[in-house]
C-alpha cells in the first residue's frame, strides 16, 4: 500500500482500521472507507479488467458504479462494482473475463485483430453453414463476457422493505438535501434516498470556496447534520434509485454495507410527492486510445485525492469543458500533483476566479482545446492535446494520468423513466428532460443548474413545490425562493463540444461492448441512421453501464456524423431499472410461511412426518408404522388423524340461507338442526370447486367446513356472492379458532363414549348426524358423525387450545381398543377405497359434478335462489363428450401407476390417471382415471402409459400396464360400515 | 403497474393489495338463458379502452369487495364508488 494523502478533513477512510483482503490470492492491505476500487488503486494496481470484445486493458475510471473497467467477482459473486463497493476484511477479490491477469492476459491479443472484427462480426462470419455456429458460440462465449456464475457461491441475505412517505427525494447532494429541509419544515413524512454513503454530493469533497461563502465540504457537513436532525426525515444512503412508476412509486436498491445482516435490499416508495436531484455525470471525451488505463473522469481523480488521500498519479493532464475540472486541478496541483496542463474545450463561459486560480499556481491554461489522442500500451504514457475546432498547434504531454470529460450530462434516467421527454437545450449544451408527470419535481444538477447558490434555492423551491402538492405549499414562500433565483447572476455556459474531433479506430465511443466512433460512422453508412437503431445494431450502451456513459454522446455523433444540428437525434428509451438490481434483490428473503395445527406437536410426539400441503404442515405418515398398518387399523380397529385444516365456518344473517343456496347445489332449505348435509360448490362453468357439510345450528345460523385448502377461496367466494346480491350474511372463519380430529373405525364408538357422556348409539346418533357434547365433562365439542375413510366415524370439532388435550385424551381412551394415528397417505388410500373424491385431484378445471358422479348434489328445482352456474350444470348434464371419472383395479394386482400417467388407446391420449394407489384392503392397486366417454363402460380395459426409468439414449423407457374398470366403491359398496 | 387503489374501508392502497374480479356484468336469466348468451356472459368481456366498472377485492386487507370505476387507459382516477363494507 503507498503511502496516503495527509489527512484532510474531506477524506472518509480510517487510517488506523487497516483491512486484509485478497486480490489475484494475494494478501492486500486497504483501509477501512476504501472501497475494492480504490484499495487496489492504493497498491498500484492500474488494470482492473480486459474489455469485453477486445481485451483492451481498462483502469479506474468512475467512481460510483457507472463504469464496467472496475467489474470484479468477490468472495464467487460476480460482476460487483468494484469501484462502489466497501472494502470488507477479508474479501476474495478476482479480475474478470481475463486469461491470466488483468496485465498479461493471453487474450490481449484480440485488440490488434479488431480491425478484422467489426459490429456483428460474429454473426456475418460464423453462420455459414449453419453447423460452424454452435461450436463458434461456445468459443466466442468464452472470450467475450463478464463473470461467470459461481453454483458454489454462499447463498446472501437479500430483503425487501416497503416505505411510505409524503415526499421522496432521490439524491443527496445539494439540492437534494435542501429540498428535504423545506419539506420536512411542513412536518411531514420525508424519506431521501442517496446513492453514496454519506450525504453531500459533490460539495462533499470540495474545498474551494466560492465568492465569501464557507467551504463546500463544511456547507455539506452542516447541512447533512441539519437534516440528520429532521426526526421526520429518514436518510437511506448506499441507496440508488431504480424507477419511478406510476403515482409516484419510487423503487430502489439499497447495498448493505459490512456491518448489515443482507447484501441487498429492493425498497419500494410510495410516495405523495418526488423530486429528482441526482446531480449529473461527466460525459466521456472521444479521442483516440481513450480507454487507456490512467484516463479518467475528473470526479474521479478528485474524489481519489479528496475523499481516499490516494494520489491519481504524478503527472497529470487535465482535458475538461466544465468549471469542475478547473476546480479540480488547481485542487490536485494544492495536494502536491504535477499538473502539466489544463486543456478547456471551451473558448468561453469559464469561471474567472478558476482560472486566476490556476495561473497562479503556474498552471498552463489552454482555452478552446482538448485532448485529441493518448498514447501507451497497458497504461498511459502521453497526451496529444489540440484546438477544439480547426487545424492549430498540436502538443505532446508525457503523463501518466489524464482527467478528460466532455462536459458534464444530467443523470436524468428517473425523469424519463417517470415519462418526461427529453429535448437539446443549446444554452446548456445538453439533453435535459421536461414535462414533468404530476407530484415530480427537479432539481439541482439534472436541470442543468449551475452554480452553488442556484442549486440550493432550486432545491429549496422543490421541497416548497413538494409540499404545495399536499396542500400544506406557502405561495409567499415559494415566491420568495422564485425572487432569489431570479436574483441570481448567470453566466453563459459557453460553447460545449458536441463533436469529436477525430475519428479513429480505438476512439471508443461505448466501452462495455468496445464500440467505437468507426464503428458508428458504418453503422450510419448501412442505414442505421437513429439512436435506437445504432444501439440495436452495435449494442451501443447495452452492457453494464447503460447509457450513463454514452447515452449524451450517441445522439451528439450521430447528429454530427450526418451534418445535422445537435439536438437533431434523440438519446434513446430510458426503460427500467436504472440500476442494476439483482434478481436475489427482488426475490427479497427466502423463507416458506406454513401454518401448524393446534395438535402439531403432539402429533411430532407420536413420531408424525409432516409435509407442506397448502399453507398447511400436516402429518403424511408415522415413523413407527407402514402405510399398510394405519390403513389396517383404521379397517380393523380405530384409528385418528388430525383434521384441523378443514375450512370451517359459520354463516349468519338474515340471509344466510339465501347465499348457502347461492354457492352451493343442493338445496340448503333442506338443512337441519342436528343432521349434516353433503354440499358440493360450483364455478359459473359449472365446475366443481369445492365440498363440505353444512349444518343449521339455530335461526339463520349455520356451519359448514370446506375442504383444507379452499378456506380462503371460500371466504372469498361467499363474500363475493354475498355483496354482488347485498345480502345480509356475515361469514366468520373458524379454520384457525378450532381443532378437528377424525376418529375413525369399528372401535371409534366405544372410544367416543368413553370420553362424552351422551348416547352415541346409531339409533341416537345416526350416520350424517352431529351433536354437541361435552368431552371429559368440560370440553363444548361438536361431533359429526361423517365417512370420508368408509368407517364408522366421528369428526370431533373442539376449540383449538383443546386441540392436543383431544389427541391426550383420545390416545388414553382408546387403548385397550389399540386406537392409533393415522396420516394423510393412509387417509388418501382409505378415501380411495371407498370411491371418495378429492375436488383438485380427481377433478380439473373442466369436471362438472356429472363428469365425477355427483349430480345427486345438485337439486334444479330448488325455489329461491338459483346454484351460482345452474345454467352450465343444465347444459352440460347431456353433452356427449366429457371426460368422466371411473373406478379401476389394475390386472396385474402389484402394479400401481403413478398419478398423472396417461390412459392411451389407438395410439391417442384418452385421458389420465387421477389417483392410484395399493389397497390393503382389498389386496390389489385401485384408483380412479378422467377418461374420455368411450372408454367410460363397465368392465373396459384402460392402458396405462407410465414413464420408466431414462434408458441409455436418455429417452424415458414407457411402461405399459393394463387396467379394468369396475364400480366404485371398491370398498363396503353398501356402505353398511359407515352407517353401522 | 403500480397504481393505487381506493379501499372503501383502508383508503387508497398499493394495487398489489387486490385481487382483479373482472367487469360489473349483468347476470342473464338463468332460467331461460341459451348456452351461448350463457358461455358469453361467463367467458367475454367487453375490456374497454376508457372508463369500466369492475370488481376488486382487498385480499391482502380487510377482504372487502367493491366496485369502482377504472379508466384503463392510464389507471387514473380511480373513482370510488361504493361506501360500505
Amino acid at each position: 500500500m503507498t503511502p496516503r494523502l495527509p489527512e484532510s478533513p474531506t477524506q472518509r477512510i480510517s487510517r488506523e482500521n487497516e483491512l486484509l483482503f485478497f486480490y489475484r490470492g494475494k494478501p492486500f492491505k486497504g483501509l477501512e472507507g476504501d472501497t475494492i476500487a480504490t484499495a487496489l488503486y492504493s497498491n498500484g494496481v492500474r488494470i482492473f479488467s480486459r474489455s469485453m470484445k477486445y481485451h483492451r486493458p481498462r483502469g479506474l475510471y468512475n467512481l460510483d458504479g457507472y463504469s464496467s473497467h472496475c467489474l470484479v467477482t468477490v468472495d464467487g459473486e460476480p460482476n460487483v462494482r468494484g469501484c462502489a463497493t466497501p472494502l470488507r476484511q477479508g474479501m476474495w477479490v478476482t479480475p474478470q473475463n481475463v486469461l491470466g491477469s488483468p496485465r498479461w492476459d493471453l487474450m490481449g491479443l484480440m485488440q490488434f485483430f479488431s480491425f478484422a472484427m467489426p459490429v456483428g462480426f460474429y454473426y456475418k462470419a460464423f453462420h455459414k453453414p449453419s453447423w460452424v455456429w454452435p461450436f463458434a458460440q461456445a468459443v466466442i462465449r468464452r472470450a467475450a463476457g463478464l463473470g461467470r456464475i459461481d453454483p458454489e457461491m454462499p447463498e446472501g441475505v437479500y430483503q425487501n422493505r416497503y416505505y411510505n412517505c409524503e415526499v421522496c427525494i432521490i439524491g443527496g447532494g445539494l439540492a437534494g438535501m435542501e429540498a428535504a429541509l423545506a419539506a420536512a419544515e411542513g412536518g411531514v413524512r420525508v424519506i431521501l434516498l442517496e446513492r453514496r454513503d454519506h450525504l453531500g454530493g459533490d460539495l462533499a469533497y470540495r474545498v474551494t470556496r466560492s465568492n465569501e461563502g464557507i467551504p463546500p465540504y463544511r456547507r455539506a457537513a452542516m447541512l447533512a447534520e441539519a437534516v440528520s436532525a429532521c426526526e421526520n426525515v429518514t436518510v437511506l444512503l448506499c441507496t440508488s434509485a431504480t424507477a419511478i412508476y406510476q403515482s409516484n412509486h419510487v423503487t430502489a436498491v439499497k447495498r448493505g454495507g459490512a456491518g448489515d445482516p443482507y447484501r441487498e435490499t429492493y425498497l419500494e416508495v410510495r410516495a405523495r410527492s418526488v423530486v429528482v436531484a441526482t446531480g449529473a455525470i461527466e460525459r466521456p471525451l472521444l479521442f483516440s486510445n481513450n480507454d487507456l488505463p490512467g484516463i479518467m473522469q475528473g470526479s474521479c481523480a478528485h474524489r481519489l485525492a479528496r475523499v481516499y488521500g490516494i494520489k491519481p498519479g504524478n503527472r497529470m493532464v487535465v482535458s475538461g469543458c466544465h468549471d469542475g475540472m478547473l476546480e479540480m486541478a488547481a485542487d490536485l496541483a494544492e495536494l502536491g500533483i504535477e499538473i502539466v496542463a489544463v486543456a478547456d474545450g471551451r473558448s468561453s463561459g469559464f469561471d474567472t476566479e478558476l482560472i486566476s486560480n490556476l495561473h497562479r499556481k503556474g498552471i498552463p491554461f489552454l482555452p478552446g482545446t482538448m485532448a485529441r489522442k493518448a498514447i501507451g500500451f497497458k497504461r498511459l504514457k502521453g497526451v496529444q492535446l489540440a484546438p477544439t475546432f480547426g487545424n492549430g498547434r498540436k502538443r505532446w504531454y508525457s503523463c501518466d494520468v489524464l482527467a478528460a470529460s466532455a462536459g458534464e450530462a444530467p443523470l436524468s434516467q428517473l425523469l424519463q423513466v417517470a415519462g418526461a421527454k427529453m429535448a437539446y437545450d443549446s444554452a446548456a449544451g445538453q439533453f435535459l428532460p421536461g414535462e414533468f408527470p404530476p407530484g415530480i419535481h427537479a432539481a439541482g444538477k439534472v436541470t442543468a443548474a449551475r452554480g452553488e447558490e442556484t442549486i440550493a434555492a432550486q432545491g429549496k423551491l422543490a421541497g416548497l413545490m413538494a409540499l404545495q402538492d399536499l396542500g400544506l405549499g406557502r405561495t409567499s414562500h415559494i415566491r420568495q425562493v422564485r425572487e432569489i433565483l431570479d436574483v441570481i447572476e448567470k453566466r453563459p455556459a459557453g460553447r460545449h463540444w458536441t463533436a469529436p474531433p477525430v475519428g479513429s479506430r480505438k476512439c471508443f465511443l461505448c466501452f462495455d461492448e468496445d464500440v467505437t466512433t468507426d464503428q458508428v460512422r458504418d453503422a450510419i453508412d448501412q442505414g442505421f441512421d437513429q439512436s435506437e437503431l445504432v444501439k440495436r445494431y452495435t449494442a451501443v450502451g447495452t452492457g453494464p453501464s447503460q447509457s450513463y456513459l454514452s447515452g449524451t454522446n450517441l445522439p451528439l455523433l450521430l447528429a454530427d456524423q450526418r451534418g445535422l444540428e445537435p439536438g437533431a437525434v434523440l438519446p434513446t428509451t430510458v426503460r427500467p431499472p436504472v440500476f442494476p438490481t439483482s434478481l436475489a434483490a427482488l426475490g427479497g428473503r427466502r423463507y416458506t410461511s406454513s401454518k401448524r395445527t393446534p395438535l402439531h406437536e403432539k402429533q411430532a410426539q407420536l413420531g408424525a412426518c409432516f409435509r407442506l400441503t397448502g399453507v398447511w404442515e400436516r402429518a403424511g405418515s408415522f415413523a413407527d408404522a407402514g402405510l399398510s398398518q394405519e390403513v389396517e387399523n383404521v379397517r380393523k380397529n380405530v384409528g385418528f388423524i388430525d383434521v384441523s385444516t378443514l375450512g370451517k365456518f359459520r354463516l349468519f344473517g338474515r340471509d344466510a340461507v339465501k347465499l348457502l343456496n347461492r354457492v352451493y347445489a343442493g338445496n340448503m332449505e333442506t338443512v337441519t338442526e342436528g343432521r349434516l348435509k353433503y354440499a358440493a360448490m360450483c364455478n359459473e362453468q359449472g365446475v366443481i370447486i369445492d365440498d363440505g357439510v353444512v349444518t343449521r345450528m339455530g335461526e339463520s345460523d349455520y356451519f359448514f367446513t370446506t375442504s383444507s385448502l379452499r378456506a380462503g377461496n371460500t371466504l372469498e367466494w361467499l363474500a363475493f356472492h354475498s355483496k354482488e346480491e347485498d345480502w345480509e350474511a356475515h361469514l366468520v372463519n373458524l379454520t384457525d379458532a378450532m381443532a378437528a380430529v377424525n376418529l375413525a373405525g369399528p372401535r371409534s364408538r366405544e372410544v367416543l363414549a368413553r370420553l362424552v357422556d351422551a348416547d352415541c348409539s346409531n339409533e341416537v346418533f345416526p350416520y350424517m348426524a352431529v351433536r354437541r357434547m361435552k368431552l371429559c365433562g368440560e370440553v363444548d365439542a361438536l361431533v359429526m358423525r361423517v365417512g370420508f375413510v368408509g368407517e364408522l366415524s366421528f369428526e370431533i370439532h373442539v376449540p383449538a387450545s383443546y386441540g392436543a388435550a383431544l389427541q391426550d385424551a383420545l390416545l388414553d381412551a382408546g387403548k385397550p381398543y389399540c386406537i392409533r394415528p393415522f396420516g394423510l397417505d393412509a387417509q388418501s388410500v382409505l378415501r380411495l377405497e371407498k370411491g371418495h373424491v378429492i375436488i383438485g385431484t380427481d377433478t380439473d378445471n373442466h369436471s362438472t359434478l356429472h363428469d365425477i358422479g355427483l349430480s345427486w348434489a345438485w337439486d334444479r328445482k330448488k325455489a329461491g335462489n338459483q346454484t351460482v352456474g345452474a345454467p352450465a350444470l343444465r347444459f352440460t348434464e347431456t353433452q356427449k363428450h366429457r371426460q368422466k371419472l371411473v373406478g379401476f383395479t389394475m390386472n396385474e394386482a402389484f402394479r400401481t401407476p403413478s398419478d398423472g400417467s396417461i390412459v392411451v388407446a389407438d395410439g391417442t391420449v384418452k385421458g389420465r390417471v387421477t389417483s392410484s394407489r395399493f389397497s390393503p384392503t382389498l389386496g390389489r392397486s385401485i384408483g380412479l382415471a378422467l377418461v374420455d366417454p368411450d372408454l367410460a363402460v363397465m368392465g373396459g380395459t384402460l392402458e396405462f402409459y407410465t414413464d420408466g426409468r431414462l434408458n441409455r439414449k436418455g429417452l424415458p423407457e414407457i411402461k405399459t400396464f393394463r387396467g379394468t374398470i369396475v364400480p366404485v366403491p371398491f370398498y363396503d359398496p353398501e356402505g353398511k360400515r359407515l352407517r353401522g | 403497474m403500480s397504481f393505487l387503489l381506493t379501499c372503501p374501508n383502508c383508503g387508497p392502497r398499493n394495487i398489489y393489495e387486490f385481487r382483479f374480479g373482472g367487469e360489473v356484468k349483468t347476470r342473464p336469466d338463468e332460467n331461460t338463458v341459451s348456452a351461448e348468451d350463457w358461455a358469453d356472459y361467463v367467458y367475454l368481456s367487453k375490456n374497454v379502452c376508457g372508463v369500466q366498472k369492475e370488481w376488486w377485492y382487498h385480499a391482502k386487507g380487510c377482504g372487502t369487495w367493491f366496485a369502482v370505476e377504472r379508466d384503463t387507459r392510464d389507471n387514473l382516477p380511480v373513482v370510488k364508488e361504493e361506501n360500505e363494507g
